[in-house]
């Protein structure tokens, strides 16, 4: 039953979805003949202005894509589990757990594609400058060894990777744990979710500060550089990260769709 | 297993803040019958429904579906109408048919197809380009494509005109399971009393009566529809 969920899930969400990856693509090469344009014109005055503004619309166009992507998947959750197509969806005669687990890999999935293809789009529009894109890449690289204090092998990138994985599975499961916590109010639901995602991010500022100090005061420090690797994201912390609050968010979700469900 | 009556419900409490929807209901459904519920709005009759098909949760007491708590196994024996549109309005005729085809095994497609084509629903048009009426006909349609144990009906006609009320109740009588028992709740009842086997009347949660139809038309002398509007005068 978890693949025909998983089908219907995407059948579901894949028009628009893929209209607004498609929006990022077709900005992008927007953008990289107006970066070639400006290079090769003698009309510098005209073809600048017209470079600003097909830019700028490349950002504002990134901004809607991703913020888009997430509102149009929160809705979606929202309205086919505790909206009137929840009573389809939990009359199935499907386990609850295929229920989370489709919805979550296909919003995922979803958000990992933006995602890639965001991160895609900056890459060919820096590639554009040629050497300035390598030797910003070097410095890039340069820093972040120096924040870590190690070099960067293949292992930490793959373990990055991963660590980015758990990352947008947690925003996923995290999202419909607050909706469906927001369930458990009896009035202003999606306002009750909503303070439930407040009150979830103020929860995890703490404990990561927590975390933080607790590590600080473990370690002896020579100079201010050995601070950087404590402030800094690793893939580590955030592998942990990742794998408890898609744990903690999926029993949640699991818990009040199982246990305590009450379509209005 | 099967020996169960078909629902059973133990003591069955539902509140919402200081209302009580739902007051110590204990009722029996036997198979084989069409069942009225049957009372005015705001009675209980949406709320023991869902609590019938697992989208509530009842504050105390239990309910059995053949001897089970909601769940899939129940899921896989009940064909629930609910009052609203559930079905997602991007998708046509044809692909929710297949939906229904794909996660119930009961499903009988050439039923689907054979009520559709008599209504002239076409099976390509997309739900959202649907009246609201029709969209009820293909939500009933699909329920009723299924050879369920228990059909559970929230108010099938109540969203109809009067013209199609008949076709419906035609539909619904003439295309269930014959093993299985239907169970519908509306406050129309001159529309849906000559269906009846038996009614059951609810008021403020609480289960007044449980009689058969032509018991209460031979011991009151009148119709189910006169007996109701007595009984649920204000």
């Amino acid at each position: 039953m978890l693949g025909k969920l998983m089908k219907y899930e995407w059948k579901a969400t894949w028009k628009l979805l893929t209209a607004a990856n498609l929006l990022t693509v077709v900005m992008t090469i927007l953008a990289w003949c107006m970066i070639h344009a400006v290079e090769y014109s003698s009309d510098f005055r005209m073809v600048d202005f017209m470079a600003v503004m097909v830019i700028l619309t490349y950002v504002l166009s990134m901004f809607v894509v991703y913020v888009g992507t997430a509102i149009y998947l929160i809705y979606r959750f929202y309205t086919s589990t505790y909206g009137d197509q929840g009573y389809l969806l939990h009359t199935l005669p499907v386990d609850t757990h295929h229920i989370i687990i489709a919805k979550t890999l296909v919003s995922a999935i979803w958000v990992g594609i933006s995602v890639i293809l965001m991160y895609l789009s900056v890459l060919v529009l820096f590639m554009s400058s040629g050497d300035a894109f390598f030797n910003m890449m070097e410095g890039m690289v340069d820093a972040i060894e120096f924040i870590n204090g190690e070099e960067i092998s293949v292992f930490m990138l793959v373990m990055t990777l991963i660590a980015g994985i758990f990352s947008i599975f947690a925003r996923v499961l995290k999202i419909g744990a607050c909706i469906s916590l927001g369930q458990l109010s009896s009035n202003h639901k999606l306002m009750c979710s909503f303070g439930w995602y407040v009150g979830i991010y103020l929860v995890e500022c703490v404990i990561s500060g927590v975390y933080f100090v607790i590590r600080l005061a473990f370690e002896e420090f020579t100079s201010q550089g050995d601070y950087f690797p404590y402030f800094s994201t690793q893939w580590e912390t955030t592998l942990l990260a990742g794998i408890v609050s898609c744990v903690a968010f999926y029993i949640l979700t699991w818990y009040v769709m199982s246990r305590k469900l009450n379509l209005d | 297993m099967d020996m169960a009556p078909m629902v059973q419900c133990m003591g069955l409490t539902k509140t919402y803040g200081r209302k009580i929807a739902l007051n110590q209901v204990y009722l029996n459904l036997e198979r084989g019958r069409i069942i009225g519920l049957l009372g005015p709005n705001g009675s209980g009759k949406t709320t023991l429904i869902k609590i019938m098909n697992g989208l509530l949760r009842p504050t105390s007491g239990e309910v059995l579906i053949n001897g089970q708590r909601p769940g899939i196994e129940t899921k896989l024996r009940i064909s629930y109408l609910p009052e609203r549109t559930y079905l997602h309005p991007g998708m046509k005729v044809v692909e929710m048919v297949q939906y229904f085809q794909d996660f119930y095994p009961d499903f009988r497609l050439d039923r689907a197809y054979d009520m559709l084509a008599r209504l002239q629903i076409p099976p390509q048009e997309r739900l959202k380009n649907l009246s609201k009426g029709t969209k009820e006909k293909v939500q009933l349609i699909l329920v009723m494509s299924r050879d369920a144990d228990l059909y559970i009906l929230d108010e099938p006609i109540a969203g109809v005109d009067p013209a199609s009320r008949d076709y419906i109740l035609n539909t619904i009588v003439s295309n269930y399971n014959r093993n299985g028992s239907i169970l519908l709740s509306t406050h129309l009842i001159s529309d849906v009393e000559n269906i009846l086997d038996e009614v059951v009347f609810i008021k403020y949660g609480n289960i007044v009566l449980q009689a058969g139809a032509e018991q209460i038309r031979q011991n009151e002398h009148k119709s189910v529809d006169q007996f109701f509007r007595e009984v649920f005068a204000c």
